[in-house]
């Protein structure tokens, strides 16, 4: 009897237990679709998993045995690198395209470079270095995304605290902490990307929201992007957030003028099952604040202009339709952020050129932005040429707090963050010359000819500063601009052994014509023909 | 070149013009230059400043060091901390003034120039004065660099200024200006012998009537110490002012690892963009030793007349060096002026001139289709480079031979002097 | 030049002057002229060029230190052997002389078995109980292990043959033949275990959502790592998947799902199961819980007659486990937790699993463990075992990679050897020396430093530097270096050449004249 009383006793501490694993960790999933002013539809899934109570590695133990790690719904391979190379806090995100801040808005996630971007917060302390760390870090990334992300080397990592703040929180470790920033414009986003983020995710693409990631459709899209967010929340834990970002053209794919879709068009699926372990599950639609329109089906709530189902409890096979009874009109003209930004790389010549930026504010109120630029050494600045002008008035007062890390050939990247203020209604103009490096030929890429992608600028708008009493329509973005494709000077690359030959022997031939002369002796020879005595 | 035609027409006649009025008229003209839209299609050019000499990155430096930034902490700034520190508090820095300070500077070397020319006829005042002035004032290669504000133009003035102390015997400003010299351009060491060699002795031409070297070595040695107190002075300075030695591999280091791969008119850029990375250092170190290799038969040779060894060096330098522009061969042939002694016996100046005149129209030519217009490629670029190296190689070869067949006396008729 | 013809220069030189018309020098008086200046010019030089050889050689050696090669070969020359010595305890000398025999005439049978091993039977007098020797104790109980101690019924002489079976299974319990030999992993000093609860799709439903996995590898997995924390340090680490589709479809029949042989060998899809990561190099031990997908239920293994087999368990050779849970329908009402009983019963399989995986041997058929023995999962002798025989592995692997390294280096003249391969390799002997030097006292001793020796020569063979300059042969060097120096060098030569002829011509002449 007593025995059996133990037993049970156990069965219900182990049921405790269960209970708690289980609720230690929490996933939940969204997606947001929103249409565009230019009839294209933006989509977002996110997948977030809590990891809760838990926070990130403690630098100063990494020399020693980590803990077991046991994980249930948060992915163990990525949650193996955090620990290993004691991460805080990392952004990773590849995208694809340009993306439109005029037409299509904010973001929903910020981070919408073209190409590769990390970044990373970690704290020292450590016994290896934090660049080692780094080092470790994206080759291990590399190697769980399948991207070329090895070669975000030190020939690309910044460290720019003002643009890149922490978005969690930071663990109190009296230790200090850095960043490290690093983008890659070239890298190109495409299946074998996709594949090893899709498996991060607790239910893959096989139920849930996820099963609506059809790399086919994805792929196709306008613009697409793919972000993978850790950040440590305080108490509440460890959150992982992934992302996939699409800009789609329901259009393309219709006959007529429309901008109606379904999750069927957008994404050539539906979906069949729910995620069993997931803790919500929502698709969210935003409906136009004007118009006919009439969606499809029944959402299970409307909150605050948008239709939310909840997928566990929606009729199998889901598909969400929206449909406009009337053909979708262009409209123009309509930005639908304050700022409009515009840089280039002007100037045909292959030795030097220049930097140009024009940034339009159509805001009612001045805004005062942080402007970053991480430049390959490849690119050199001529800071002394730095010139401002508002509204075509030259004016120093734009720019301000200048941070500026100038490059180390074969090593470092430039680093210059600057406040800029954008007087309300006005357009800014910067300019300044750069000149452009000449590299050895084994430093060229296969494809020299194609030049070098330069990585994007990056702004970040600052709140709270001259211009408090504004609150709307500011952007509480991060903007990025598109890449710039720099032209580099070539040699001949089939030139070496020619080189050295040509060289070498033209120097050898003066040197030993010199040599003669200084060593041979003058003598007088008699070349009379017949004036012989 | 227009020195060496001129040279065999008759002199003119006797002018009774002053020489500092032909001087003031020379600069005069030279201003007038620089008030063209000239200077600001120059700047920059790669012929005319190399990446140690260039005026953009010199008042970059500037810029950085005026907003706290230590401009050694990047990699392309690789001025001497000495000019960083002159220009960022005496001198001035706009453009426009500097064009003024450069072509003045110019104006000096010419009137050194003239000094050193009297200082070896020994004499107060020459016909050939003025001559000597303009050819030094309107070599394209000298006047170029200048207008394109290369701190190179400034080196030739300080060369010429040294050289003036050391003709008229003044060791301590010569050493000084030395040490100055090859803090600014490390290759300049090359010159260290024969200037030593020349303070020992007289500045007077002895080349048709070479004798050996009279006086002992041993008064060189308190003459080397003197020059390397300045050089460790001035180095110490430089170190103070930049506050750390970061200015040392960036200066001195890019001359001897050739760290920017920018084109110039030299020999090395494109060897060294084009070796193998395994041989890098190995080739550097033969480039750099064969800038060193001469010094030593050059001075036995011409022991007679260190002048001439000088000259021989410095245009072996300006052929050689790790960054040269077109004003360190334009130094070289400006002071052919210097001995018209050895004119009749060049060897084949017709083809040295043309191989100049060559190297002078291709260069910007093929440097220009190579870069803005990318209609050429590097090998265009590449190719006159070794034209304009076989000229200056030429120019060398030309002036060690005449300065060496001078000795034996005029060419007689049915009798020729070869090398066995 | 070379066109004209010459007159011999002193003839013209003494008719130049005798020449009204000429105003020529003679060349030979001028003091440049002369032989001092001439050889002084030429060795300056020289003297420039020597100065550089050092340099020339500093800028393109290969750094290339010498590796201890005698010392290596000469110790690939050794083998371990490991002392083993039986106490036999009141016995008689004629017992003990017999086991002795006997033992040999099994040693000469399997050598190979035996191998690296040395056997001493000795006297009850001779005992010490401290330094490893096992003790046979005549006994009527049956066959029994305490700690190094065997009980053992020697009632005649024919049992002798009888004990030298059980303790040559005891003692070399594997032998290269057995198939078992191949599922053990390769030594490592650090594994990771990595546990997964892989369900085949938990949208279908009755899915296994968690596992109370600490509490299971606390109760069955850590005292095995505990008791073989002599041979390897472990990461554990754990997950959970829900979806992880096979990738064929199992045979349907009437009452189960069924996994053929084949299918066993491809059972693990690992294009869809994220199982392993690339934090570490570790090698990892899988230990995989399968829940088929609920309208895949029952998933059982044919036996290759056909019947089903009851256990869902089996073992891929040094990759791990793999456990099919069938959860039954009564049990599963929704998704649920994995309930204690099966997670007892999986974990138990999983570490019968480790065990094997690790090479720990089974006890021989018939012995049992005695009292204190009853809680350890392995005895001593167990361990003991394995021991000498990752010893003895890790000695002989050790050893065979310094030679390779050797052999390499000394095959390619190109490859570069830093201070850390030499470092590595000097190490490795080091660490080689003191195993042969503990190993007549200390097993384990002489176990670890086997193990040192293993890691030090494998870290050494794989270093990255050693790769560096495999490109630039010979004969690429010639073709680099020709241009220059073909050149510029021949002048100079011939210069030399020149001189030391006119200076021995001119000593003879001096001679002749004097």
């Amino acid at each position: 009897m007593l025995a059996n009383f133990k037993i049970s006793l156990f069965f219900i501490c182990n049921l405790c237990l269960l209970v708690l694993a289980n609720s230690s960790e929490q996933f939940d999933e969204e997606l947001s679709i929103k249409s565009l002013q230019d009839g294209k539809v933006a989509s977002k899934f996110s997948f977030k998993t809590l990891l809760k109570g838990a926070s990130p590695k403690d630098p100063r133990t990494l020399g020693t045995d980590d803990e077991s790690q046991h994980y249930t719904l948060f992915p163990l391979g990525l949650g193996q690198i955090l620990r290993e190379y004691g991460v805080t806090e990392l952004h990773l995100t590849l995208n694809a395209g340009n993306w439109n801040y005029g037409r299509w808005g904010y973001p929903e996630e910020k981070g919408v470079g073209p190409g590769a971007e990390l970044w990373v917060w970690m704290g020292d302390g450590a016994p290896n270095s934090i660049d080692h760390r780094w080092k470790g870090l994206r080759n291990a990334l590399a190697g769980l995304f399948c991207a070329s992300l090895g070669s975000l080397d030190e020939q690309c990592t910044t460290s720019p605290v003002r643009s890149f703040s922490p978005e969690g929180v930071l663990p109190d470790w009296d230790l200090p902490h850095q960043i490290r920033h690093a983008s890659l414009p070239s890298e190109h986003v495409c299946t074998e990307n996709l594949t090893p983020f899709l498996k991060l995710l607790p239910c893959k693409s096989l139920s849930g929201i996820a099963s609506l990631l059809n790399p086919h459709r994805l792929f196709d899209a306008d613009w697409h992007g793919m972000g993978i967010h850790v950040l440590w929340r305080g108490k509440e834990g460890i959150e992982v957030r992934l992302t996939f970002q699409s800009i789609m053209d329901p259009s393309r794919s219709s006959s007529k003028q429309k901008q109606d879709w379904s999750l069927q068009s957008l994404f050539d699926r539906a979906i069949d099952r729910t995620c069993p372990i997931a803790h919500s599950s929502l698709i969210s639609v935003s409906l136009p604040s004007s118009g006919a329109h009439s969606i499809t089906p029944e959402p299970s709530r409307v909150d605050s202009g948008s239709a939310i189902f909840d997928v566990a409890t929606v009729p199998k096979p889901f598909n969400a339709a929206m449909n406009w009874p009337s053909d979708f009109e262009y409209q123009y003209d309509t930005s639908l952020t304050p700022l409009k930004i515009q840089r280039t790389l002007k100037g045909s010549s292959q030795a030097r050129g220049q930097l140009s930026l024009v940034i339009a504010n159509h805001g009612q109120v001045s805004q005062q932005v942080v402007y970053l630029e991480t430049m390959p050494w490849l690119v050199q600045f001529y800071l002394h040429t730095l010139k401002t002008s508002v509204n075509g008035a030259e004016s120093d007062a734009v720019i301000s707090n200048i941070t500026y890390i100038p490059a180390i050939p074969h090593s470092r990247p430039t680093t210059f963050e600057a406040v800029l203020l954008l007087p309300a209604r006005s357009t800014t103009r910067l300019t300044m010359d750069v000149t452009k490096a000449f590299l050895r030929y084994t430093e060229h890429p296969p494809d020299a000819q194609r030049g070098w992608d330069l990585p994007p600028a990056v702004f970040t708008p600052i709140h709270g500063g001259q211009s408090q009493n504004a609150t709307a329509g500011l952007p509480s973005e991060r903007i990025y601009t598109p890449a710039l494709l720099v032209d580099l000077a070539t040699p001949d690359f089939s030139m070496p052994y020619n080189v050295i030959i040509f060289s070498c022997s033209l120097m050898a031939f003066l040197f030993g014509s010199i040599f003669n002369l200084l060593t041979r002796r003058f003598v007088v020879v008699h070349v009379g023909s017949g004036k012989q005595e | 070149m227009t020195l060496m035609s001129s040279s065999k027409t008759p002199s003119p006649p006797a002018s009774t013009l002053n020489f500092s009025v032909v001087l003031s008229a020379l600069v005069a003209a030279r201003v007038a230059l620089t008030l063209t839209g000239l200077p600001d299609v120059l700047r920059d050019d790669h012929q005319l400043a190399s990446p140690l000499t260039s005026f953009s990155q010199l008042q970059e430096g500037i810029y950085l060091f005026n907003h706290g930034v230590d401009p050694y902490s990047g990699g392309t700034f690789r001025h001497s901390p000495l000019f960083l520190t002159l220009f960022a508090t005496i001198l001035p820095n706009s453009p426009r003034i500097c064009s003024l300070l450069w072509t003045l500077c110019d104006g000096l070397g010419a009137w050194a120039l003239v000094q050193i020319w009297r200082a070896r006829q020994n004499v107060t005042s020459s016909e050939r004065d003025g001559l000597i002035a303009a050819v030094y004032l309107f070599n394209p290669y000298i006047f170029l660099p200048t207008l394109a504000l290369s701190t190179s133009s400034l080196e030739n003035t300080l060369m010429l200024i040294l050289l003036m102390f050391a003709a008229r015997g003044k060791a301590s400003p010569a050493l000084l200006g030395l040490a100055f010299l090859v803090h600014f351009s490390l290759s300049s060491i090359v010159l260290l012998s024969p200037i030593l060699l020349l303070l020992n002795t007289d500045q007077f031409s002895h080349l048709a009537s070479p004798r050996p070297l009279a006086t002992s070595i041993r008064k060189v040695v308190p003459l080397l110490g003197e020059f390397v107190v300045y050089f460790c002075l001035l180095a110490l300075s430089s170190t103070l002012v930049s506050g750390g030695f970061a200015w040392i591999p960036q200066t001195w280091g890019a001359t001897l690892m050739l760290p920017d791969l920018t084109p110039n008119p030299g020999l090395w850029w494109y060897f060294f963009t084009e070796i193998f990375d395994h041989f890098r250092p190995f080739f550097l170190m033969v480039f750099t030793v064969h800038l060193l290799i001469y010094i030593v038969p050059v001075c036995i040779k011409f022991q007679h007349d260190a002048l001439y060894a000088t000259f021989i060096l410095l245009g072996i330098v300006g052929a050689f060096k790790a960054y040269p522009t077109l004003s360190d061969p334009g130094l070289f042939l400006s002071m052919i002026s210097l001995f018209p002694e050895i004119y009749p016996y060049l060897r084949h100046p017709i083809v040295t001139s043309l191989l100049h005149l060559h190297a002078f129209l291709l260069l910007p030519l093929f440097h220009h289709l190579w870069l803005n217009q990318g209609t050429g490629n590097a090998n265009f670029f590449y190719a006159s480079t070794l034209v304009f190296a076989c000229a200056n190689g030429a120019a060398i070869i030309d002036c060690l031979w005449a300065g060496l067949r001078i000795a034996i006396g005029k060419p007689v008729e049915g009798y020729s002097i070869v090398q066995e | 030049m070379s066109s004209m013809d010459s007159h011999s220069p002193p003839q013209d030189a003494q008719n130049a002057p005798k020449q009204p018309s000429t105003a020529l020098r003679d060349p030979s008086k001028l003091f440049y002229q002369s032989d001092g200046v001439h050889r002084s010019i030429i060795a300056s030089y020289w003297a420039v060029i020597l100065l550089a050889v050092p340099l020339w050689w500093y800028t393109t050696s290969i750094e290339r230190l010498s590796l201890p090669q005698s010392r290596v070969y000469s110790q690939a020359e050794n083998h371990l052997r490991l002392p083993v010595r039986i106490c036999l305890v009141a016995g008689d000398q004629q017992l003990a002389g017999q086991l002795q025999d006997s033992i040999q005439q099994h040693v000469a049978k399997a050598s190979e078995r035996w191998n690296g091993l040395k056997i001493d039977v000795l006297q009850q007098g001779q005992c010490n109980s401290n330094d490893g020797s096992y003790s046979v104790i005549p006994s009527d109980k049956g066959i029994t292990l305490e700690a190094r101690q065997l009980s053992y019924p020697l009632a005649d002489g024919s049992s002798v043959s009888k004990l030298v079976d059980t303790l040559s299974a005891l003692i070399v319990p594997y032998s290269a033949a057995s198939e078992q030999e191949h599922r053990v992993a390769q030594y490592s000093p650090r594994y990771r275990l990595s546990f997964s609860l892989l369900n085949e799709d938990a949208a279908a439903g009755k899915a296994i959502i968690g596992w109370d996995v600490e509490q299971a590898i606390n109760r069955y997995i850590h005292p095995i790592l505990s008791r073989l924390s002599t041979l390897h340090n472990f990461t554990i680490e754990s997950q959970v998947q829900f979806h992880a589709p096979l990738a064929f479809t199992p045979q349907e029949l009437d009452v189960a799902y069924a996994l053929t042989s084949e299918d066993l060998t491809v059972f693990v899809n690992s294009a869809e199961w994220t199982l392993s990561s690339s934090a570490s190099n570790d090698p990892v031990l899988h230990f995989v819980l399968f829940i088929p997908s609920s309208d895949r239920r029952p998933l059982k293994i044919a036996n290759a007659d056909g019947s089903l087999s009851a256990s869902g368990a089996f073992l891929l050779p040094q990759w791990g486990g793999i456990v099919i849970h069938n959860p039954t329908p009564q049990d599963v009402p929704s998704d649920t937790d994995l309930p204690p009983t099966d997670l007892d019963q999986v974990f138990s399989v999983f570490s019968n699993q480790l065990l094997a995986l690790l090479g720990v041997p089974h006890l021989p058929v018939g012995v049992q463990r005695g009292v204190s023995e009853r809680e350890a999962l392995i005895t001593d002798w167990q361990l003991d075992a394995l021991l000498r025989r990752r010893a003895l592995e890790n000695a002989e692997g050790a050893q065979d990679t310094l030679r390779s390294i050797v052999k390499l280096v000394d095959q390619i003249e190109n490859m570069p050897v830093g201070e850390d391969v030499k470092g590595d390799v000097q190490d490795a002997l080091a660490a080689l020396d003191k195993m042969y030097a503990s190993s007549r006292t200390s097993l384990e001793q002489a176990f670890r430093y086997s193990a040192q020796a293993l890691t030090l020569a494998s870290r050494a063979f794989f270093n990255p530097g050693m790769l560096a300059l495999l490109y630039f042969p010979t004969e690429h060097r010639v073709a680099v270096y020709t241009p220059l120096f073909a050149s510029a060098l021949v002048p100079l030569f011939v210069a030399v050449l020149k001189e030391f002829f006119a200076w021995r011509r001119q000593r003879k002449l001096l001679l002749a004249n004097s």
